[in-house]
């Protein structure tokens, strides 16, 4: 092989040992296996096989009507449910071009910026345990809870809020005047809490040596493995969906962009863009415009096969799909964040500490539920199989 | 005193010393965890659940065999952990001083010693589920480092005790040291008749206080640190905890552990735990842990919660440090130990 | 009260299975029934990683492909006495992953309902149930436990 092409071979390095961690495992909140290769205490390799917790959703999608399929669409992650209904509908409105009411899109962006908060809240405390900082990360989980109340006030569930329908949100998710006040109330509290609590992290030298110097990943890398989002952001990478997304024109806010490209920028660039959100939420509850909250006038005909991107909290995703003449749903893609960000975080834990390559991987917030695909090349042309196929291909090990 | 007297006063003490010591030890995690939580601002489990009911659940679970290399040896190091442990506590009884060396400090040194190298063959032993023979068709989507050799999580647990061997014990040793220096005597009842010399010739009844600890000395204070920090390593607590970092090696040698094995690890943690802090309360303030004068072993009952409640607080405020960061602390630490040594020659 | 049974009453060791589904139940488990808000703990609860320590096996999510031969194993590793407590609705019916097929028919990658693999004890329905409804379906778990030989 080496003697065919010796222009790409690689460098040899020696490898002393392999540890496999999962998929059952303290340090992953999801299932995936984690196999680093080791030498003495220094990762020179790392692989993540994430295709575990597969579920064939984007074949179950196929044939649905729409309306069912959203349903789906929600499932598909329990971290960032609502970003995946939202989507979902973004798709099907820009295909078959349906006026969405003001006030249901600015609700939209609430309830996207408030999942927001219990994603990015998550990721301290999951991080901050993977750290072995257990303090910091219940007070994390302590903060979130103001968040996941807000959820379940708007939309009746504490992680399922169900909040975007084709058209608009749903009528009962609509804010009245005494949650409004709740929401505004809430907030001011959360800000002062929490900033308590960035300071306090920011100060402890014990946690700041453990992040900072880890896990590099330059910026031409995160633009070489497409790492979105505040991963991208925090190696210097000034890429946010945001500010083309027409959802978000009225509001104003700044995109946090870091240079360090350490576990400290992406922890960092975390904290700092929550604050961000707390403003965009702000707006949206004083300026919300009066009006109705769905638009009912449409019918689900044939549609082309319509993209739509999104900003979600780990980076871009995108969702797909085209309608047939009875509306049913044809060729469902799903590309989530992770997917890019897995390469990034491969590439960022080498020539690290095992116990700093746990954090960095944690620090890239993977979110694995939903990219489990496992993509084969052939002769040039890559095809997807499932798990199914590469077992029997490849067989099974006990 | 003839032999066999002394002999039987022996074993009573050790008993009664061992049986008092593990009940007593077995609420001090309960209180660690009790301090913890309200830390996190939680109400916590009640004091008794993660120890005394725990260990006495475990008890009355299924006995199923572990998995491990040489099982028979794998079960016999947590025993063998439990006995090295309890003598350990009894340094800190005034009728082992009078046996051999049993009372000096090149006793407490060689089963602190044996108590780290358990680690290594726990670890070396178990081969748990949770690792490498979890069944995954995970070798078979390839790799780029085919033939490997896989390693079970605690053996790489296995080789972090030794280094922590290396340079972690470091500290508690020069600490150890200070006491017996400054008492100009390898013996521990020198030390204590230094700091407390009613001690030996009260009644029974009596509360014989020391008249000058040698914690509250310049070389003793300083000593304390390295003590402190030296014991939280002996424990694996945080920050020091990485040879069973929760996040990568999960627990360590002691995963395979089930039912009363896992009974008899938790005797053993939890005894070393109230063991070395009695003997601290022995060496730095010269308070034994004698059964024979009730009020002076309730005292260093009382002062022996000091350390543990510490130790709590720390691991509340820590997060695990990597090896990139022990071998710093632990030199700093070491270097503590020696400059409370050398102001000791002067006391 | 025999000390056995006071004793399986007082320190129960629950441990957390994922079993791939959304992942939702499992952060209301192992985030917001351990944050302070909730406090699993206060409940003399304790939350173990470590099958060999555990009592209690809590499993969420649909029993994906892969995970089928870790379950098993898993639940065999936990002495007895030992208990199953499926959360959310896709342990006990396989939720909308099951139900809810377009034209492909059956889902064939998902091995949900739970009882087909391993005796379950406690459901505690819902997507994803609410932290109190999970706790008091650990709590419920606890009788058998305590009655076992």
């Amino acid at each position: 092989m080496a003697s065919q092409n010796p222009v790409k071979q690689k460098e040899v390095v020696e490898i002393e040992k392999e540890l496999s961690f999962g998929p059952i495992h303290p340090a992953l909140l999801e299932p995936y296996r984690i196999r680093l290769f080791v030498n003495d205490e220094y990762v020179e390799d790392c692989e993540l096989t994430v295709n575990v917790a597969y579920r064939g959703i984007e074949k179950l999608f196929e044939g649905l009507p729409i309306e069912r399929a959203l349903v789906i669409a929600e499932k598909v992650c329990g971290i960032c449910s609502n970003v995946h209904a939202f989507n979902a509908v973004r798709v099907i409105e820009g295909g078959l071009n349906i006026e969405v009411p003001t006030r249901a899109s600015y609700i939209r962006v609430l309830v996207h910026e408030i999942q927001r908060m219990t994603s990015h809240l998550l990721f301290f405390g999951h991080a901050f345990e993977v750290l072995g900082h257990e303090t910091f990360a219940m007070r994390s989980f302590l903060l979130r809870e103001t968040f996941m109340d807000l959820m379940a006030y708007i939309g009746g569930n504490r992680v399922m809020a169900s909040v975007p329908i084709i058209g608009g949100i749903r009528p009962r998710a609509d804010l009245t005047e005494p949650l409004k006040k709740t929401i505004l109330s809430r907030l001011d509290e959360f800000e002062d809490k929490y900033t308590d609590y960035v300071n306090r992290i920011m100060a402890d030298p014990m946690v700041m040596s453990r992040l900072t110097g880890v896990g590099l990943l330059s910026k031409d890398e995160a633009i070489k493995w497409y790492a979105t989002g505040p991963t991208g952001r925090a190696s210097g990478w000034d890429f946010d969906l945001r500010r083309d997304m027409k959802e978000y024109k009225p509001f104003d806010f700044k995109v946090i962009v870091l240079n360090e490209g350490d576990n400290k920028a992406r922890v960092v660039a975390r904290a700092l863009e929550i604050f961000e959100s707390i403003k965009i939420m702000r707006q949206v509850v004083k300026n919300l415009p009066e009006g109705p909250v769905v638009n009912r006038q449409w019918i689900a005909g044939k549609m082309d096969y319509t993209i739509a991107y999104i900003e979600t909290y780990r980076g871009e995703l995108m969702h797909s799909y085209g309608l047939d003449e009875h509306g049913l749903i044809r060729n469902y893609k799903i590309r989530t964040p992770t997917i890019t960000n897995l390469a990034a975080m491969e590439q960022a834990c080498i020539g690290d500490h095992v116990t700093d390559a746990m954090v960095t991987i944690a620090s890239c917030d993977p979110c694995l539920t939903c990219c489990t695909r496992a993509e084969v090349v052939e002769k040039g042309r890559s095809r997807v199989m499932t798990d199914q196929e590469v077992v029997r291909n490849y067989g099974w090990r006990h | 005193m003839d032999t066999i007297s002394f002999t039987l006063l022996l074993i009573a003490s050790s008993v009664i010393a061992i049986v008092i010591a593990t009940l007593y030890s077995l609420v001090l995690p309960g209180i660690e965890r009790k301090v913890q939580a309200r830390i996190q601002q939680r109400i916590g489990p009640p004091i008794l659940t993660p120890g005394f009911w725990s260990v006495i659940k475990f008890t009355y679970k299924e006995k199923v065999e572990p998995i491990a290399q040489m099982p028979r040896l794998y079960k016999c190091s947590v025993y063998l952990g439990v006995v090295v442990v309890a003598f350990l506590l009894l340094f800190s009884t005034p009728y082992w001083w009078a046996v051999l060396s049993w009372g000096s400090i090149l006793g407490i040194v060689g089963l602190l010693k044996i108590e780290e190298v358990i680690y290594v063959f726990m670890g070396s032993q178990s081969q748990s589920i949770l690792s490498t023979s979890m069944p995954m068709p995970d070798l078979a989507k390839g790799s780029k480092h085919i033939g490997t050799r896989r390693e079970f999580v605690e053996q790489h647990s296995a080789e972090r005790a030794i280094k922590m061997m290396a340079i972690g014990s470091l500290p508690i040793y020069l600490a150890l040291i200070v006491p017996f220096v400054v008492g100009k005597s390898i013996l521990i009842s020198d030390v204590v008749s230094f700091q407390n010399p009613a001690f030996f010739s009260a009644p029974w009844y009596g509360l014989p206080l020391p008249s000058h600890p040698i914690l509250f000395t310049v070389p003793g204070f300083l000593a304390t640190i390295p003590f402190f920090l030296g014991y939280t390593i002996l424990l694996n607590e945080k920050p020091f905890s990485i040879l069973k970092a929760k996040i990568d090696v999960i627990e360590g040698g002691v995963l395979e552990y089930a039912s009363t094995l896992r009974a008899a690890y938790y005797v053993m943690r939890n005894l070393l735990l109230f063991a070395l802090s009695s003997i601290f309360v022995t060496l730095f303030i010269g308070i034994p842990f004698d059964p024979f004068t009730p009020f002076v072993f309730l005292l260093n009952m009382l002062l022996s919660i000091i350390l543990p409640v510490c130790l709590a607080v720390l691991v509340a405020f820590s997060p695990i440090l990597t090896f990139r960061q022990i071998y710093p602390v632990a030199i700093g630490l070491s270097a503590i130990g020696v400059l409370a040594m050398i102001l000791a020659v002067s006391i | 009260m025999s000390l056995k049974a006071r004793s399986r009453r007082n320190a129960i060791h629950a441990m957390l299975f994922y079993s791939g589904g959304c992942n939702g139940c499992d952060i209301e488990v192992a985030n917001a029934l351990l944050s302070p808000r909730y406090d699993l703990e206060q409940y003399k609860v304790l939350f173990t990683w470590n099958p060999r320590e555990a009592d209690v096996l809590i499993v969420s999510g649909i029993i994906a492909w892969q995970l089928l031969e870790p379950l098993k194993k898993i639940y065999s590793m936990i002495p007895n006495p030992k208990a199953v407590v499926a959360i959310g609705s896709c342990p006990i019916n396989g939720n909308v992953y099951k139900n809810l097929v377009g034209d492909i028919g059956v889902n064939e990658d998902i091995f949900a309902p739970l009882d087909n693999i391993i005796p379950v004890d406690v459901k505690v329905p819902g997507c994803p149930p609410r932290p109190e409804d999970i706790l008091e379906g650990v709590v419920k778990g606890v009788p058998k436990l305590v009655e076992a030989p």
